[in-house]
């Protein structure tokens, strides 16, 4: 890169700096940006596969402990405690108000002396070919799980569910 | 449209005499320099270069775009590692980037304990060869070589620091179905993968 100084009159002291290689320079840079810029973000939600029927090292032994177990189904979903038995149902709407009814049911389960200490969670996703349910449905609900710091997700079969409403 | 005798037209329909005028060109009899400021175009790709620097992310390349996967989207902000993809699109199951099988033929197949078999074998000589590095101590990432030591002892990874022993990704449509999603985790599991991260995009 040249610099010229003093070139227009006697004793200036003005510099003319050559900026082409500088905008060449700049300008590979930013194409080189352009191409190879990741546009996606792209972040991850991690889950242990659980289950009575399939894992039985990751199945809670203590009989005495609470599960708390979430049944997610084309049409509604499910929230149940093990032990206690109880079973509550949040039906699916199509604007989609019935995630935000999720988030306050376990929100109230997180605070509840239950679970105020623990992160754990069981999911499971009942889909047959009538009534399919969609990986997005699951995702949107260990995402808000994980929201509600319940951040041990367990993906587990209908049946492996430590609380399962009888239908 | 009438026919014009040939010579130059410029400057003839374009107002641009004023610029001429001023700047100098040959028709003004002085030089044909033109000085352009330059100042704001440098202005404008440095502040575009800070920015793509500031966005530049690594992640992107564990991934591979594929026809027919559109992603969930979640507002979890864990970030992805390195490990093996299972990809899952509307139409096709792979792995690694080759073809396991249909997504049709998969949901039609109702074999005992609900695994994909072909599925299973790749996975399953993936696990035995992550396990051995792992177990002989070959893991170039002292990162994760640090997070196997933890896991053994049972201490929880920090995000994207997950040992590599039993890990996965699943990166599956968003309109797949939840049974599909169900068999890939058992035979994941069945295979000694234990730890799965499913692919999502961020809010």
């Amino acid at each position: 890169m040249g610099a010229a100084v003093g070139t227009d009159e006697k004793g200036s002291v003005n510099v003319e700096l050559n900026i082409i290689p500088f905008i060449d320079l700049m300008s590979c840079l930013t194409a080189f940006l352009l191409a190879a810029a990741v546009w996606v973000n792209i972040a991850q939600i991690n889950i242990q596969p659980k289950g009575k029927t399939r894992d039985t090292s990751n199945v809670q032994k203590d009989d005495e402990t609470v599960t708390l177990s979430v049944l997610v189904q084309a049409d509604r979903i499910w929230i149940g405690l093990s032990r206690v038995n109880e079973f509550q149902e949040i039906q699916k709407a199509q604007d989609d108000s019935h995630w935000a009814k999720f988030e306050e049911a376990l929100k109230v389960h997180k605070a509840s002396a239950f679970f105020s200490d623990r992160h754990d969670i069981e999911i499971a996703a009942e889909s047959t070919t009538a009534a399919p349910v969609k990986y997005n449905d699951v995702i949107k609900a260990m995402d808000v799980a994980i929201k509600v710091e319940f951040s041990d997700v367990g993906l587990s079969d209908p049946a492996g569910l430590s609380a399962r409403p009888s239908l | 449209m009438p026919v014009h005798k040939v010579g130059p037209r410029l400057y003839h329909s374009i107002p641009f005499k004023h610029l001429v005028k001023h700047s100098g060109s040959a028709h003004g009899g002085r030089s044909s320099n033109i000085s352009l400021n330059l100042v704001p175009f440098v202005d404008m790709m440095t502040m575009l270069v800070c920015f793509l620097l500031m966005v530049f992310s690594a992640s992107g390349e564990l991934l591979q775009a594929q026809r027919g996967l559109e992603l969930p989207i979640a507002e979890s902000k864990n970030i992805l590692q390195q490990a093996p993809v299972i990809i899952v699109t509307n139409t096709e199951i792979t792995y690694q980037g080759q073809l396991i099988m249909q997504v049709d033929a998969a949901l039609r197949d109702d074999t005992v304990g609900f695994k994909i078999d072909a599925l299973f074998e790749r996975l399953d000589a993936e696990a035995k060869k992550i396990k051995e590095t792992v177990n002989l101590g070959q893991l170039k990432d002292k990162k994760l070589a640090q997070a196997c030591e933890n896991a053994k002892q049972n201490i929880r990874p920090k995000p994207g620091e997950v040992c590599p022993d039993g890990l996965a990704i699943l990166q599956a449509d968003e309109g797949t179905d939840a049974r599909l999603i169900n068999k890939i985790v058992n035979t994941a599991k069945a295979a000694g993968f234990d730890n799965l991260m499913f692919a999502v995009k961020n809010k």
